[in-house]
Parts: structure tokens; C-alpha cells; sequence
């Protein structure tokens, strides 16, 4: 029997390749049905949550301009430490630094329709 | 931490090819999922409209670019790992685009009755065979909560 964990979850993904950002906030979507934040820098993302209420998830990847993901996290985690941030990367290289600095996740992409479904799965809704 | 998708040595950005295969498995995961009676509600519908937009126009892309290619006398390539070859993936795009459109009525309720949902098992199945995507719909228990 499924269980939602989160309910009404509030969910932001944040990538400047417009592609990537739609596909994945379509995902997201279709999985809570709800309407999903989506930003193409981590500035736009940090100013949406200095002034509203914190996402219960946030997925950002790591390259993106203003500020970057681990910045962004950072940020995040110093306000909501109990919310889950998740690192987006093609860089094999910064699975390391990730873990280092707390990311909940570190995502690699390509990312498929299965790593998101797991994301839902272990973070708002469990069987 | 967790972490999820590829092995650090397949790691890699994603490609528009990337994109056009992973969102058509998630259109046939809507779809098998609505004929396994899994709830819709407004932005799960919204999230079909939008994914059956984007399968269909990238397909339509796929096919004029692959003829342009072959007038040119050059193999058309794509990344989506199929059996066919040329005819065959003609046919399997218009399988895909076919797909689509389903998956468009389906969110706009307009795909009632028996032989239309039988009309999209047959195209799902179709499409399933060609593409190597080996699906569960037991993967997909969570999507019963809306």
C-alpha cells in the first residue's frame, strides 16, 4: 500500500538547458500531480525562497549560472535543513564534492524516467 | 547520500535524442498506467498534454530530418534502439505520433470506450515491441496515489 510521506509537496528544479528543466518538472508533475517550481538559474531559485515558503525538494543542477548548485544548497540547507536537496551533474567529478557538502542525492545524468520516479518514491510517496 | 542514474563512466549531458527517448517512455508509462484505472487529476493531465506535445513535434522532426538525410544519400541515424530499418521506422514513428494524439484525448477525456482503449493496448504493444523498454507496471504502484 503506497503512502504519502509529503503531502501537498512542494517541489523545485532548477537547470538553465530548458530541455532538461521541462522534462524533468514534467516527471515530477505527472508523479504528485501538482504544479512544480522550475527556475533557470540558482539567483531566481535562492530569491523565490528567501520570500516564500521553503520547497520540501529541491533539484538543482550543479553548473548553473548565479549562484551554483552547491551554493544554492547551501543556502538552502542554512534555512530549511530539514528539506532535501538534490545535485544534478554530467560531471563525475562532482559526486564527491556532493557528498562532501551534505546533497541528500546526487543525481547523474543522463537522467532517466526510472531515477525520478526513485525520487518520488523514497522522498513523497513510499510502498 | 544517495545516488542514482549512470556509472560515473557514463556519465554524460543530455542530448535532445536523450530527452525525445526518455519522454516517450514516460508517454507509454502514462498511458499504460490510465488503462491500469490510475487516478488523473489536473497536472497529472496538464503533465500528459505537455509530454504528448513534445513526442509528437520531436518525431515529426525525427522523420522530416531523416528524409532530408536519405535525399541527401546519407544513413539516417537516431539514437532510440529499434529493430527496424528505414520503412519500419517510418511506420514505428507514426506509431509514436499516433501515441500521442492517444495520450492527448486521454487527458482531455476524450478516449472512451472499449475499442479505443483496445486501439491504444495495440499501439502500445506495437511500439513496445520495437523499442528494447522492458516495463513493470508494478514499478508504477506509487502513481495510485493521487
Amino acid at each position: 500500500m503506497s503512502q504519502v510521506n509529503i503531502p501537498n509537496v512542494k517541489i523545485a528544479v532548477v537547470d538553465d538547458d530548458l530541455l532538461v528543466r521541462d522534462f524533468v518538472v514534467t516527471v515530477l508533475m505527472y508523479c504528485v500531480n501538482r504544479d512544480v517550481l522550475s527556475f533557470d538559474s540558482g539567483l531566481a531559485a535562492w530569491r523565490y525562497i528567501e520570500d516564500n515558503e521553503s520547497p520540501d525538494i529541491i533539484i538543482t543542477e550543479i553548473d548553473v549560472p548565479g549562484l551554483n548548485g552547491f551554493e544554492l544548497m547551501a543556502k538552502f540547507k542554512e534555512k530549511s535543513p530539514d528539506k532535501k536537496c538534490l545535485l544534478m551533474s554530467a560531471n563525475p567529478d562532482n559526486e564527491q564534492p556532493a557528498r562532501n557538502s551534505g546533497a541528500d542525492v546526487f543525481l547523474a545524468k543522463p537522467v532517466s524516467v526510472n531515477d525520478l520516479f526513485r525520487v518520488v518514491q523514497t522522498f513523497v510517496v513510499r510502498d | 547520500m544517495i545516488k542514482l542514474g549512470p556509472a560515473s563512466v557514463e556519465m554524460r549531458a543530455m542530448s535532445e535524442d536523450d530527452i525525445f527517448s526518455s519522454r516517450l517512455k514516460l508517454l507509454i508509462i502514462m498511458a499504460k498506467a490510465y488503462l491500469r484505472d490510475c487516478p488523473l487529476g489536473n497536472y497529472r493531465k496538464k503533465a500528459i498534454i505537455e509530454n504528448a506535445n513534445h513526442v509528437f513535434y520531436h518525431s515529426l522532426h525525427l522523420v522530416s530530418e531523416s528524409s532530408a538525410l536519405k535525399d541527401n544519400g546519407f544513413e539516417p541515424q537516431a539514437d532510440i534502439v529499434s529493430k527496424g530499418k528505414t520503412s519500419e521506422e517510418h511506420l514505428f514513428h507514426q506509431r509514436v505520433q499516433l501515441l500521442a494524439v492517444m495520450a492527448k484525448a486521454l487527458a482531455e477525456d476524450r478516449l472512451r470506450g472499449h475499442f479505443r482503449k483496445k486501439a491504444l493496448t495495440d499501439n502500445l504493444n506495437k511500439i513496445c515491441e520495437t523499442l528494447i523498454f522492458k516495463f513493470q507496471i508494478r514499478d508504477v504502484n506509487f502513481l495510485k496515489v493521487a
